[in-house]
């Protein structure tokens, strides 16, 4: 019996880079296949040559034993193939009913006009999938879960031989990701082969019935679900041990748990030092609670009762909150629920329409977004290190800009953070997402002697550069006689349990403490649908 | 009848003067609904007036209306090539192509006819009086006796909004003005889409173009397209990217251009240059009303590299 | 890629995008039936040929240019697309004249500097209506300093036929300016004016600015990326976008005040034959660099000179300079573009 999906030898590059080197995969139908790997180690990519949204440079793409060739989107949807995006696939001002019309040539005759009895199909497929739609809703105007529903019918809609989801349960919480896993086991029935693209190795083991492993967009490893433990799947992604080009499921045998922090050729050499503080930063984390210090200057930033409903879709409504000197505070929640609100108003960007709101002179603020709004690509890094220090008196000679003094604090961050970079002259754009995130968390940090919030600091990072990012973060607010407070806005429930004193959470505007005996992603997980009002799909 | 007269002539002329007008607007409006704004349709239309009034002396005025069309599309098609192709910036490539256009017309002209000065005469595109229709007092000579350029404006329309609103291929199209991601990954040629859209508009505003040499003055003149081409810019803004709005809108504009001639008639002494100016601070006025703030396709003038 | 070839590639592109153009500009006379190679002597002769050439023709001619030049690389720096410079010239223009013509009896120190400030400040007035637009409004400045411009054209045309014609009613065109408003000469015995002098200065000083100071740096960022300028940068980038504009908006008007009272002396018709749409080649061949501009506005300023030069000697009608403009912006483009490609940043990840 011919294979859902295979791919032999496929190769594709981006400019210099090869995003997929010669790799081999092969997808059954009926069955759950997780594709795992860090942050550009191809899975999108191959995901997305697939679905023929990408051209192989090289190799060759089968869907049921029929070459894809050069058809393109079109010629992989005439396959049966269909792709769940992680972004970029909705037209925001079209309605749900019109993206997934779009997508979708059996919603059109040849005269033009909406087929007739398509719409009644439309919502059949909905209500044979179990998932809720709102088809005459806008997109723009939806929450992440009713949009991935949008996505997930739009998927659908045709016969599907093969379903490939990328990052599916990013947008999700925990509840809701057992309800999207139960529509993929039934479409799985079905017949169809479904690739779950991810990088949470625990979920992917809960779903999946087999699991493949990039790295650096090489093939390295795949196995049973059943057969494989989440450490022997985590060396193989990091590569701690495994040989770079081939290498079965044994990669497992090959260093222990300290590896992936402290050895192996493609560690930094602050690596083993980075190693060695996580634990105790993890340690710091769980045992040590703030010290209450006397003083006033023990509080640092305190809302109260903060709302705010212009200029944004999504509100604020009544957060109180107080951040003390040395503490981490984790605000967790899935995105788009008034976190980017809330850390604009903790940064001094956007004044509240009422409520109370005290705050230092200076904020740090590592920002969602790093390529947008972390960092000016064009820029050099010292030329980003002045986006921070640029109005201080330090920095200037008269009504000149001082940039040797920036140069130096561009070349002393870049040592401290460090930056793998050939100097501070080296423009923003040309570093990798890691280097990036560093030189806008070594900047931030120079504005954070009183208060940082750090919004999603590890998205997109790789492992080490997400450990070497939390390391840094952890030591902050515990540096020094008069550390800063910080807080720690992140949709990564692991990220917040890691490094928080405190934890709340933020649905729809508001902020929901929870108490110490809840920190566990049940508890917390439940209460970022409370509020919610919408069922898991 | 006679206190009609003055109303109905003033009519004829707005609708004469809209035509080119809407013409190009309704293909820019296509255009800019697959995301592309051409600032180089200014350039179309001198073109379009040029290889009208060519095609005119070879082949006669019909013929003539074809070769502006033509000649529109491949001014366009410039333009697209650089900015859809190589996706270089759309604006600064439009202006370029603009100044280009203006500059390569008159390098033509000059060394077709001299540079003597000499008023060119060309066949002219004659008027065809729609039976019954034109017989309605006042707005049925407006509308219904005129040269075969504004009836294709009046077909577009219609056509126009089927194609972007009805069909799968206008909902591809306008997906790729909203969000080129998405329809890339949609499966909507990107690249093709807006390559095809913009020589559309190249097209429309090529005839736009030869009806000013072929219609309405019967000859040509360097520079003649006079900022049409920017207008009829303005005038997709304030119809809202929508074909009705759009022509509604170019007959406010073309009725701007009529009051100033109807005005002069009425006293000589009046100072044309500030009636010649009324249509753009018009538009600027529109523009600054509520009409500015209509919302444009999410996507116009993003880049969209090929591959 | 390494960072020393992001230091050559804006002069190798200037270059190569000069040699394309050059190229494709060849072609098309060919193809028009005109020998290139008589073309371009003859338009180099009339640029170069003699010092009083260059002097009193391509740098005199290079003047508007480079202050238009400027203006619109300032803009651009700060990715306002004001289309608006010749508008804006115009309104310069006018408002000198009307100074220096309301002040009869007044000392050249005296009426020129308060003739170019009228100019600058006309300038920005013309450029203000588009950047409230812009800012207050959303509405693109593409099209509103375009529509600008037209206006700005008919009521030149307005004022010379009516309120300020000449006194003598023979020509459109205004009275002369007093003699004490005129500039005085830079080099004695060439036509140039103390305008470029003008226009050096500001290049200076607009570079200075954009790379020294922390006003300069806020304009560069925002113009880089507004959003990163706002959230990284924790200003607010609309004043910026307003500074821009405004003072994009003086130095265009400067050029128009520069050209009456250091040329033409008076206000008539016709004043500029697309200088403000010219100065968008000169600053982007010039990378937007300021201290680049003067150099590719003394280039645009040769064409300019010796496109009379060509129509005279090789029979060439002048308007081929304007193709011969758009055809090196289009390659400064495609130069730009296939750079790019050559690094690798054409295609997404």
């Amino acid at each position: 019996m011919a294979g859902a999906l295979r791919l032999s030898g496929v190769t594709r590059r981006f400019g210099p880079v090869t995003a997929l080197d010669e790799v081999d995969f092969a997808l059954a139908p009926g069955e759950i296949h997780g594709l795992l790997g860090e942050n550009g180690a191809g899975k999108t990519t191959l995901a997305r040559v697939a679905a023929g949204i990408l051209a192989p440079d090289a190799g060759q793409v089968e869907i049921g034993g029929e070459p894809l060739g050069a058809g393109g989107v079109g010629g992989a949807r005439a396959l049966g193939v269909s792709m769940v995006h992680q972004h970029f696939s909705l037209v925001p001002r079209f309605t749900g009913f019109e993206n997934v019309a779009l997508f979708d040539a059996a919603a059109w005759t040849r005269r033009g006009m909406g087929s007739p009895g398509y719409r009644e199909r439309v919502e059949a497929r909905a209500e044979e999938l179990g998932l809720e739609v709102q088809l005459d809703v806008p997109v723009g105007r939806m929450g992440v879960v009713e949009r991935q529903r949008v996505e997930i019918l739009k998927a659908l809609m045709g016969e599907t031989r093969v379903l490939l989801l990328d990052e599916p349960t990013a947008v999700l919480a925990p509840q809701e990701v057992e309800g999207l896993f139960a529509v993929l086991r039934q479409v799985a029935r079905a017949g169809a082969g479904i690739v779950l693209v991810a990088h949470k190795l625990d979920e992917v083991l809960a779903a999946a019935d087999r699991v493949t492993v990039l790295r650096r967009g090489r093939w390295v490893l795949t196995g049973e679900a059943a057969g494989v433990s989440a450490r022997e799947l985590a060396e193989a992604m990091v590569g701690a041990g495994v040989d770079g080009g081939g290498g079965g499921v044994g990669g497992g045998d090959a260093g222990g748990p300290g590896t992936v922090g402290g050895g192996g050729e493609d560690v930094p050499k602050s690596g083993g030092m980075v190693g060695e503080d996580a634990p105790k930063v993890g340690a710091a984390g769980a045992e040590q609670a703030p010290e209450p210090r006397a003083g006033d200057d023990v509080e640092v930033a305190r809302l109260r009762a903060v709302t705010v409903s212009t200029g944004g879709p999504i509100p604020l409504r009544g957060v109180s909150m107080e951040v003390r000197r040395g503490e981490i505070l984790g605000i967790a929640g899935v995105g788009g629920n008034g976190q980017r609100t809330l850390a604009a108003v903790l940064a001094g960007m956007r004044r509240p329409d009422s409520g109370e709101v005290q705050l230092p002179e200076e904020v740090g603020w590592i920002p969602q977004d790093r390529s947008e709004e972390g960092l000016v690509n064009e820029f050099t890094i010292s030329e980003n290190v002045a986006l921070a220090v640029h109005g201080s008196d330090d920095y200037r000679q008269g009504p000149w800009l001082d940039w040797a003094s920036v140069g130096e604090t561009a070349a002393a961050l870049v040592r401290d953070m460090d930056v793998r970079a050939d100097s501070p002259a080296t423009p923003a754009g040309v570093l990798s997402g890691g280097n990036q995130q560093k030189v806008v968390t070594g900047r931030e940090f120079l504005r954070s002697g009183n208060l940082l919030v750090a919004e999603s600091p590890t998205r997109g990072l790789d492992v080490k550069a997400t450990i070497a990012v939390r390391a840094r973060i952890a030591a902050l607010a515990r540096s020094g006689e008069r550390p800063p407070g910080v807080v720690l806005i992140s949709a990564d429930l692991d990220e917040i349990l890691e490094l928080s004193d405190r934890i709340a959470v933020m649905v729809r505007g508001r902020l929901i403490p929870v108490p110490r005996e809840d920190h566990n992603p049940t508890a917390i997980g439940e209460r970022m649908l409370s509020a919610r009002g919408d069922a898991a799909p | 009848m006679a206190e009609f007269g003055a109303l109905s002539s003033f009519l004829v002329a707005a609708v004469g003067l809209a035509v080119p007008l809407a013409l190009a607007a309704l293909g820019e409006t296509v255009s800019e609904r697959a995301g592309v704004i051409n600032i180089g349709l200014e350039g179309s239309v001198i073109w379009g007036a040029l290889g009208g009034a060519l095609g005119a002396l070879a082949l006669g005025p019909y013929g003539g209306l074809a070769a502006g069309a033509l000649a529109g599309g491949m001014a366009a098609l410039v333009f697209a090539a650089f900015a859809v192709w190589l996706n270089t910036d759309q604006i600064i490539t439009g202006t370029a192509v603009t100044i280009g256009s203006l500059g390569f017309t008159g390098a033509v002209f000059q060394s077709r006819f001299g540079a003597t000065g000499l008023a060119l005469e060309l066949p002219t595109v004659p008027a065809w009086e729609v039976p019954l229709l034109a017989q309605i007092p006042v707005i049925g000579p407006a509308f219904f006796d005129q040269a075969v350029t504004a009836y294709l404006a009046y077909l577009l329309v219609p056509v126009l909004g089927w194609f972007l609103f009805r069909t799968r291929r206008g909902l591809s199209l306008r997906a790729v003005g909203e969000s080129p991601e998405a329809a890339n990954s949609a499966g909507v040629p990107v690249v093709r889409t807006r390559m095809l859209a913009v020589v559309f508009a190249g097209l429309t505003a090529g005839l736009a173009g030869a009806h000013l040499s072929l219609v309405h003055t019967g000859t040509f003149a360097e520079n003649m397209s006079a900022g049409k081409g920017f207008i009829a810019i303005a005038v997709v803004v304030l119809g809202r990217w929508n074909p009705k709005g759009v022509v509604a809108a170019a007959l406010f504009f073309g009725g701007a251009e009529a009051l100033q001639f109807a005005l002069q008639a009425v006293d000589a002494d009046l100072p044309y240059p500030l009636f010649l100016a009324l249509p753009y601070v018009l538009s600027l006025a529109a523009l600054a009303g509520w009409f500015g703030r209509s919302r444009a396709p999410e996507g116009l003038g993003s880049a969209w590299p090929r591959g | 890629m390494s960072t020393r070839s992001h230091a050559l590639t804006p002069a190798l592109t200037a270059a190569t995008a000069l040699l394309a153009t050059l190229a494709v500009a060849a072609a098309l006379l060919a193809l028009g039936g005109y020998p290139p190679g008589d073309a371009f002597a003859a338009l180099f002769r009339g640029a170069f040929g003699t010092w009083d050439r260059f002097v009193s023709f391509t740098l005199v001619r290079a003047t508007p240019l480079l202050l238009t030049g400027l203006a619109v690389a300032l803009a651009f720096k700060a990715r306002v697309w004001n289309i608006g410079a010749e508008g804006q010239l115009h309104a310069g223009a006018l408002a000198a004249v009307a100074v220096a013509v309301a002040l009869p009896g007044a000392p050249g120190l005296l009426v020129i500097p308060a003739a170019l400030l009228a100019a600058a400040a006309a300038g920005a007035l013309w450029a203000s209506g588009p950047a409230a637009m812009k800012t207050g409004m959303g509405v693109g400045e593409v099209i509103t300093t375009l529509l600008m411009n037209f206006v700005a054209l008919f009521m030149a045309q307005f004022l010379v036929q009516g309120p300020l014609r000449e006194s003598r009613g023979v020509f459109n065109q205004t009275d002369e300016i007093p003699p004490a408003a005129h500039l005085p000469d830079l080099i004695p015995g060439t036509r140039l004016h103390l305008g470029f002098l003008v226009g050096l200065l500001i290049a200076v000083a607009l570079w200075l600015y954009l790379t020294r100071t922390p006003g300069g740096f806020r304009l560069r960022a925002v113009g880089a990326s507004p959003r990163a300028a706002e959230v990284s940068g924790r200003f607010r980038a609309q004043p910026v976008v307003w500074l821009a504009f405004l003072a994009s908006g003086a130095v265009a008007g400067l050029a128009g005040g520069v050209q009456v009272a250091g040329v033409t002396h008076r206000m008539y018709e016709g004043l500029s034959p697309g200088w403000g749409y010219t100065a968008i080649a000169v600053a982007l061949l010039a990378r937007l660099n300021p201290l680049a501009v003067v150099v590719t506005a003394i280039v645009f300023g040769a064409l300019s000179a010796g496109g009379g030069a060509m129509q005279r000697d090789a029979g060439v009608p002048e308007v081929w300079v304007r193709g011969i403009e758009a055809l090196v912006i289009l390659a400064v483009l495609t130069v730009d573009r296939s750079w790019q490609a050559l690094a690798g940043r054409g295609s997404r990840g």
